[in-house]
């Protein structure tokens, strides 16, 4: 059985029906990469398999659980964890701090233990510090030493995207949303990230759904890309099957009017 | 604690040495204060506060002093729901209200009932976190504005509550009872007993609260450090995402808002004990308002700045009551301002000068034109105020030319604002600090209670504008 699973579903705002009857699956270890042009609904699909949005029909399944009615909290716990596109990082807390505080629903110590400061919490409290610090190890030497104890706002965008994933991976998730991991970097940064993202995969056993415009990274990793257009899956299967889809080009640049005429 | 170095490079383990340290004696006092654990400040808080008895036994000093502690420990709790979970509760005071009168029914004539203390402020803390959730658990629905018109609105209502149920028939009894006193509050309250001894005088009660108010700060400093004050912090830097991080934003709010009710139920409970009573007045939107300033002059979510915020709130507008006092601290006040705002500092040296000069014109050409006109002031005894007041001219209707002078001062500030050539206001300056001390002088230290509203006023908005995270309060940004 696939790792997760998106059944018929839709989704409108008003009148404006941005994800319309949409099916497909990810299986475990695999990387599916979502494109489309703005305003597909790529964003939305992310959105809605992480609770944000209550979606009007059909049914989201992962690992053998539907997500329908869970809240946002709860389905981070069933092992969904996304970074943003548009970066929602705990600005004002340190870098160590946003790693850290993704442990919360993995983490037990009680009040009395928080406040007694027991061994117990110390233990807890250390184990999560030093996995933390792996987390961020993950991107070299960018993120850490010195950097562990200066605010999040201090770090350049190309750093913020990748404290995000590692704030992701804090959650230790079986499926990783990733919303735009390379927008905003320079070509050497965006194929670091390409590298990144395979090294996840590989190392620590991850499925990932990816989000992305660059098509040098969707084009590097992808196992299988999904197209989206006006929130229909438009053609589905390799990147070069899919990149030279005559309704993928038709939805990027338009239908070429004089192919008719000649 | 050891920590595996990973990915530390040359750079990153030499960065100590690239920090530059201060030599000598400020040098070492920052080390040390770096190195110093929270429980190494709170002792010396607490040593250098159980001094203050010892030095002297004013008990109007030590009564402040006791005032600060408990104001202390109140902002705490609210600096937890305010400072750290970014809820804007207006309804805050009403908690600490619940906990002095939950006090005063359990250590009164009024009800007849007469338990320990220890059995008292545990009932406290018991009904005050009950009421914090009760309040909670619906309201935290909410968002932002509606959640603090909702408890404003319970703020009030305890209020009114504790006024007004004076007659209230209840079941099974004959005659209306009278539930809380009303106005008149509840008198004649058992002070706090602590194995077996009574507090009863002003240093006692001072004791109590400093070691209490050591104690929450390193409570609240222990929940800061810790999954949950991550997560609170986490929830009010951006509570979606926090979401997104598997964080249970509803639960972790309510928490919040049930520890800062304990908070304030406990302190109230520590001040109807030394009140000896407790009345409705004593829980009204001005003391909100005292601690809301005491947080946000500090600086929200900072723990130092809760301390100093309480001492700079309460301390500045109980001393304005002296007039000596009130005087020379005014002054050394408006002398540090000078030249810590003005640069170069040699500018502010012609500044005084300057106002100097234009005092003695000034006296010549009015006093002069009609001697008649001019009296002198009594002197209240502290040489700074008294070489001001025999420098002033003050003329006989030294009220009325007061309250004019204090409107024209308004405008006179107001205008200087405006002026943006650094030498065009400096120049502005003389005449508006010279009748600043003139309405100082005539009408302000007269009359305190107006003047430390004034204060508090006027300490919010330069803070507003010089430190907008508070005195200690951490650089904080919002862009998104």
């Amino acid at each position: 059985m696939a790792l997760f699973e998106l059944q018929n579903v839709s989704k409108h705002f008003g009148g404006l029906q941005v994800v319309n009857d949409l099916s497909f699956t990810v299986e475990k270890n695999e990387i599916v990469s979502l494109i489309g042009p703005n305003g597909a609904g790529k964003t939305t699909i992310l959105n809605l398999i992480t609770g944000l949005y209550k979606s009007d029909a059909g049914k989201i399944v992962f690992d053998g659980h539907s997500l329908s009615g869970m809240e946002v909290h709860q389905i981070t716990r069933l092992g969904i964890a996304r970074t943003f596109q548009n970066l929602r990082l705990f600005l004002n807390m340190s870098i160590i701090e946003n790693v850290m505080s993704a442990a919360y629903a993995r983490t037990h110590a009680n009040w009395f233990q928080i406040i007694a400061r027991t061994p117990g919490f110390w233990k807890e409290e250390q184990r999560i510090r030093q996995l933390a610090e792996q987390k961020l190890a993950f991107f070299g030497e960018r993120l850490v030493g010195y950097r562990y104890d200066q605010p999040a706002y201090s770090l350049s965008y190309a750093n913020r995207r990748r404290l995000e994933i590692a704030r992701a991976m804090m959650t230790e998730p079986k499926l990783l949303l990733l919303d735009e991991p390379a927008a905003g970097m320079n070509p050497k940064e965006t194929q670091e990230v390409t590298q990144l993202i395979g090294q996840l995969r590989n190392e620590l056993d991850l499925t990932i759904i990816l989000i992305e415009h660059d098509m040098g990274v969707v084009g590097g990793i992808s196992d299988r890309v999904i197209a989206l257009d006006h929130g229909e899956k438009i053609a589905e299967g390799s990147y070069e099957a899919v990149a030279t889809d005559p309704l993928v080009i038709e939805a990027y640049l338009g239908r070429n009017e004089n192919v008719g005429r000649k | 604690m050891s920590r595996d170095k990973i990915g530390v490079d040359q750079w990153v383990e030499q960065y100590d040495q690239r920090v530059s340290r201060a030599k000598g004696i400020q040098g070492f006092i920052e080390q040390t204060s770096r190195r110093l654990p929270v429980w190494g400040w709170l002792i010396c808080l607490v040593v250098l506060g159980a001094l203050l008895p010892v030095a002297t036994t004013n008990s109007f000093a030590i009564r402040i002093a006791g005032n600060i502690a408990l104001m202390g420990i109140l902002a705490l709790g609210l600096n937890v729901v305010a400072g750290y979970a970014g809820l804007l509760d207006l309804g805050f005071i009403a908690f600490y209200g619940i906990g002095a009168y939950v006090y005063a029914y359990l250590s009164s004539d009024f009800t007849g009932i007469h338990f320990p203390t220890w059995a008292t402020l545990i009932i406290i803390v018991v009904v005050s976190t009950l009421f914090g959730l009760l309040l909670g658990s619906p309201s935290l629905r909410l968002i932002g504005d509606y959640l603090a018109i909702v408890t404003l609105g319970f703020g009030q209502m305890f209020v009114q509550l504790t006024t007004s149920l004076t007659r209230v028939d209840l079941p099974g009894r004959d005659k209306p009872v009278d539930l809380t006193g009303g106005p008149n509050g509840i008198v004649n309250l058992d002070p706090l007993s602590i194995f077996g001894l009574k507090a009863t005088t002003v240093v006692h009660y001072y004791l109590i609260l400093l070691i209490v108010f050591a104690i929450s700060i390193l409570i609240i400093y222990h929940l800061y450090k810790s999954r949950v004050g991550r997560a609170w912090r986490a929830l009010r830097e951006d509570e979606l995402a926090a979401q997104a991080m598997g964080m249970p934003n509803h639960r972790l709010k309510l928490q919040a808002f049930a520890i800062g009710a304990a908070f304030a139920g406990f302190s109230g409970g520590l001040f109807a004990a030394w009140q000896g009573s407790v009345f409705p007045s004593n829980f009204d939107t001005t003391l909100l308002i005292t601690v809301y300033a005491i947080i946000v002059l500090g600086g929200l979510g900072s723990l130092p700045g809760v301390v100093l915020g309480a001492v700079i709130m309460i301390a500045v507008p109980d001393i304005l009551r002296n007039a000596p006092l009130a005087g020379t601290l005014f002054y050394i006040g408006v002398i540090v301002t000078l030249f810590s705002v003005i640069k170069p500092r040699w500018q502010a040296i012609v500044l005084i000068v300057a106002i100097a000069i234009f005092g003695f014109i000034l006296r010549a050409v009015l006093v002069g034109a009609n001697p008649d006109a001019f009296t002198t002031l009594k002197p209240v005894g502290a040489l700074i105020s008294d070489t001001v007041r025999s420098w002033l001219p003050i003329p006989n209707n030294a009220m009325v030319v007061g309250n004019y002078g204090f409107a024209i001062l308004i405008i006179l500030v107001l205008a200087v604002s405006r002026i943006k050539r650094p030498l065009w206001r400096l120049a502005a300056l003389v005449p508006t600090l010279y009748l600043l001390l003139f309405v100082w002088e005539t009408r302000l230290v007269a009359e305190p209670s107006i003047t430390r509203l004034l204060f508090v006023g006027v300490l919010l908005i330069v803070l507003m504008i010089y430190r907008p995270n508070g005195l200690l309060g951490q650089r904080r940004v919002e862009i998104a």
